[in-house]
């Protein structure tokens, strides 16, 4: 479609064509949940619009920010990792004339997304009920922690109360002390791969009948459907699941076990999982059949389970003196599933994600090179691809009124004035 | 609104041969209107063995993580090595949309391992979407290792700083790698299904557990050449500048999770808890008298974080996770309970908005609550239709789309 290309210089420099080429997407909000939603969209060729404001910056642009950094709002790490391939644009929706852009924008796309606080799209009047009478084909999306209906839809949540309420931090950790938190998130990093899921199918279903849709995405909601067994483990039997370390209900030895220091790092571990009798056997023949692991209850999976505190705490001392490196290498070439528990900076040199291209450097004109990581799929057709990096606040403003909207010089230099792209 | 939607994907079929990894992409295809056929072999798959078993009595039509993960699939057994079976998956894959499995490259249930490399199921149906969902992908130098969750966490780098700093890293006990590995994978055959509205072809989709895994660690490992940050783990609770947070608290019959975060999106949680507690009698003048709208955690010491801790572990300690919780969502409070799963289906919110179904099982003689649609639509069509599908089920019906005989195909041990 025309559009694309229109706002700044070489939107796209790839010669392959990509998946959602000539498709327009607006997105308001910030954090995570939302922005890597849309991302996908725009790494395979999309053109996607990020609305921003100066009044009120998406939060993740304060993360690492200090009063008189030069960098000023544009300096954030985070901001620019998960922005990639998008524009960006200021506009002070507070201002009255800010709306009738906004409504412009929506007549341009083809797919809203927002994952703000549910009051925030309807008091602008940017809700799906109002905008869908005039575009009737729009595809509007908006995810927030608990939905947009419900007596705690306004309750205000991070990734870290997403992840307790739904279930994930009582699972996670060791029976004896408290419950944790997975690191990072859980609900904030499932949340855009439904977004994607479910943006596209609507686009399916757009392409097939005109009619577009509006879709509520409860990020709690789509925590506790991946923990289905979780729920129904409980409706089904009366039992409550509870966190187990990182033992297994099923296989045993299954662990993670400490190895010899790197230097003077002594935090290298390994994980081994043995899923069956085969694996028992392959891994006891690794360790050089030592008379401790022969004992023949331990050649089935229910005399392993028995006895898994003793046999866990033999493997770890034969870990110790092992370099987690060599060990991952020797145990699978033995048929044993053992992966080393890779730290960021074994994960940055990571040789089967260097294979999949999963880290991409990008230039960044205030913070200089820095890498991006792309999601975890790759389309033997249409690849995606890293074209520019995530914009500085307002970055776009001019092009995109100007070239996509229409606007004059003239009127876009008077709407500046008053402060309507702050 | 239409009444008759019957879901974004009504009229796409999809060939499930996932096992546990995948189980819940076929489920959310499904729930959006996709017809996924689970084939399984005839003895039926390893998940169906698997403890626990509704009402507690082991039987393979009883494992909770089989009817968990595959509602509103239907499922036919099929042995596709015998040449019978090639037959049958051929014409199968004649009228399918979709291809999906979790079998590694070296694996021996892969359907390359059958003869059914991607060329010939191209040469079969050149619409066809092949997706394969494996721990670490279809080549490159792990692409033969084996792995699962447990090594899918370690490798993917949210392990290492998930956990107690004394103790080994930690992964969640059930497996979330294979949620975000099944999520994308069903976003993924959704966008090549958007691709071959226009291209006409299908194409292979390659997704790996260990990659996946990386987007939850919220780019920090990126950041390591800015932060020098490698992931050491701190337990519950978070490292600013100066100090150490907790952000888990044992209260009367749980925890929940809090912390003194600042941000301006924060600070009017903290003060509306310290009015919450000043209201119980339990705000001390460390709280009381703080200026909290200049509070950032970045310059707080660590002793002006420990005097304000022990109030707060005192205060939560009398309090219930209900309690709690229920007034963080009236209050605005960043606070939330750490929830197990009676408390997650006793939710207001979650009643509210009608989340949990009640699914009659009329083949197992049960009707149990199960979690229910992933998302809302306003045209509707998403949501659980079917109890996961008993073994060889819907073989008759399948079979009998293709012109094919499931009695026969049974006799010759194929079905």
């Amino acid at each position: 479609m025309t559009e694309q290309g229109t706002a700044g210089e070489a939107v796209r420099s790839t010669a392959k064509p990509r998946l959602f080429d000539g498709l327009k997407v607006l997105e308001f909000g910030g954090g995570a949940a939302g922005p890597l939603g849309t991302r996908y969209f725009a790494d395979q060729g999309a053109t996607v619009i990020r609305v921003e404001s100066k009044q009120r910056p998406d939060f993740i642009r304060l993360l690492r920010y200090t009063p008189g950094d030069p960098a000023g709002l544009d300096g954030s790490h985070m901001f620019a990792m998960v922005n990639i391939n998008k524009l960006g644009i200021a506009l002070n929706m507070s201002h009255p004339k800010a709306i009738g852009l906004a409504r412009r924008l929506v007549d341009w796309c083809d797919v809203l997304a927002e994952n703000f606080a549910p009051k925030a799209m309807a008091k602008w009047s940017l809700d799906y009920a109002t905008l869908s009478q005039s575009k009737p084909d729009l595809v509007m999306i908006s995810t927030c922690l608990n939905g947009q209906t419900g007596p705690d839809r306004n309750y205000p949540g991070f990734g870290g109360q997403g992840s307790a309420i739904s279930g994930f931090n009582h699972l996670t950790g060791w029976p004896d002390l408290e419950p944790l938190g997975p690191y990072g998130t859980i609900t904030d990093s499932l949340s855009p791969r439904y977004v994607a899921l479910l943006v596209a199918s609507a686009l399916l279903h757009r392409r097939r009948t005109g009619h577009g849709q509006y879709i509520d995405l409860s990020q709690v909601e789509g925590g506790v459907v991946c923990l289905s067994e979780n729920l129904l483990t409980y409706t089904a039997t009366g039992e409550l699941l509870e966190r187990i370390g990182n033992r297994s209900r099923h296989a045993a030895p299954h662990g993670v076990f400490r190895c010899a220091a790197k230097g003077d790092d002594d935090d290298r571990w390994i994980a081994i999982s043995i899923q069956s009798d085969e694996q028992w056997f392959a891994l006891r023949r690794a360790m050089g059949d030592p008379a401790w692991a022969t004992k023949p209850d331990w050649s089935s999976t229910a005399g392993r389970l028995a006895q898994v505190d003793q046999i866990e705490a033999a493997v770890g001392e034969w870990t110790r003196t092992k370099t987690a490196e060599e060990l991952m290498r020797k145990l699978q070439a033995a048929g044993v599933e053992a992966g080393l528990v890779n730290n960021f900076e074994d994960l940055l040199n990571d040789p089967q994600l260097r294979h999949r291209n999963h880290y991409r450097e990008v230039t960044h004109p205030v913070i200089g090179k820095h890498l991006c990581e792309t999601n975890g799929m790759r389309f033997s057709a249409t690849p995606d691809a890293v074209t520019r990096p995530a914009p500085r606040l307002g970055e776009h403003t001019s092009e995109v009124f100007q070239n996509i909207l229409g606007l004059s010089e003239a009127e876009y230099a008077e709407l500046n004035a008053e402060g309507v792209f702050q | 609104m239409e009444t008759s939607h019957t879901g974004n994907l009504a009229g796409v079929r999809v060939l499930d041969l996932s096992r546990e990894s995948g189980f819940l992409t076929g489920k959310l295809l499904a729930e959006l209107g996709a017809d996924v056929i689970k084939v399984e072999d005839p003895e039926g798959d390893p998940a169906r063995l698997r403890p626990p078993f509704v009402q507690g009595v082991a039987a393979p039509e009883a494992s909770v993580l089989w009817l968990a993960l595959n509602t509103s699939k239907r499922g036919i057994t099929l042995d596709l090595r015998k040449p019978a079976g090639a037959r049958a998956f051929e014409a199968l894959c004649r009228t399918a949309d979709v291809v999906f499995e979790t079998a590694g490259p070296s694996e021996a249930h892969a359907l390359r391992h059958a003869g059914f490399d991607l060329a010939r199921l191209h040469a079969l149906n050149p619409r066809l979407i092949v997706c394969n969902l494996s721990p670490f992908g279809q080549t490159g130098p792990y692409g033969s290792y084996r792995g699962s969750d447990l090594t899918a966490m370690a490798l993917g780098g949210n392990m290492y700083p998930t956990g107690n700093p004394e103790r080994a890293p930690v992964r969640c006990s059930l497996p979330v790698s294979y949620y975000h590995g099944s999520i994308e994978a069903a976003a993924g055959i959704s966008f090549a299904l958007w691709g071959r509205e226009t291209s006409g072809q299908g194409q292979f989709i390659d997704v790996s557990l260990q990659e996946v895994m990386n987007v939850p660690n919220m780019t920090t490992p990126m950041q390591l050449p800015f932060t020098g940050f490698k992931g050491g783990r701190v337990g519950g609770g978070f490292r600013g500048n100066k100090a150490f947070f907790h952000e888990l608290w044992p209260c009367k019959d749980g925890y929940v999770s809090f912390a003194l975060r600042g941000g301006p999106a924060r600070i009017p949680g903290i003060i509306a808890l310290v009015e919450y507690m000043d209201e119980n009698g339990m705000a001390p003048p460390v709280l009381k008298e703080r200026d909290w709208k200049a509070y950032n955690h970045n310059t707080v010491t660590q002793e002006e974080v420990d005097a304000i801790e022990v109030a707060l572990a005192a205060f939560f300690q009398g309090k219930t996770m209900e309690e709690l919780f229920a007034t963080a969502c009236d209050r605005n409070l960043m606070l939330a309970p750490g929830n197990t799963a009676k408390q997650i289906h006793g939710s207001r919110q979650l009643a509210a908005r009608s989340f949990f179904v009640d699914l009659e099982d009329a083949g197992r003689g049960v009707t149990l609550s199960y979690p229910g649609a992933f998302a809302i639509s306003s045209l509707g069509g998403i949501g659980v239709r079917s109890p996961a599908p008993c073994l060889g089920q819907h073989n008759a019906e399948v079979y009998a789309e293709i012109g094919l005989d499931a009695e026969a195909l049974r006799a010759q041990g194929v079905a």
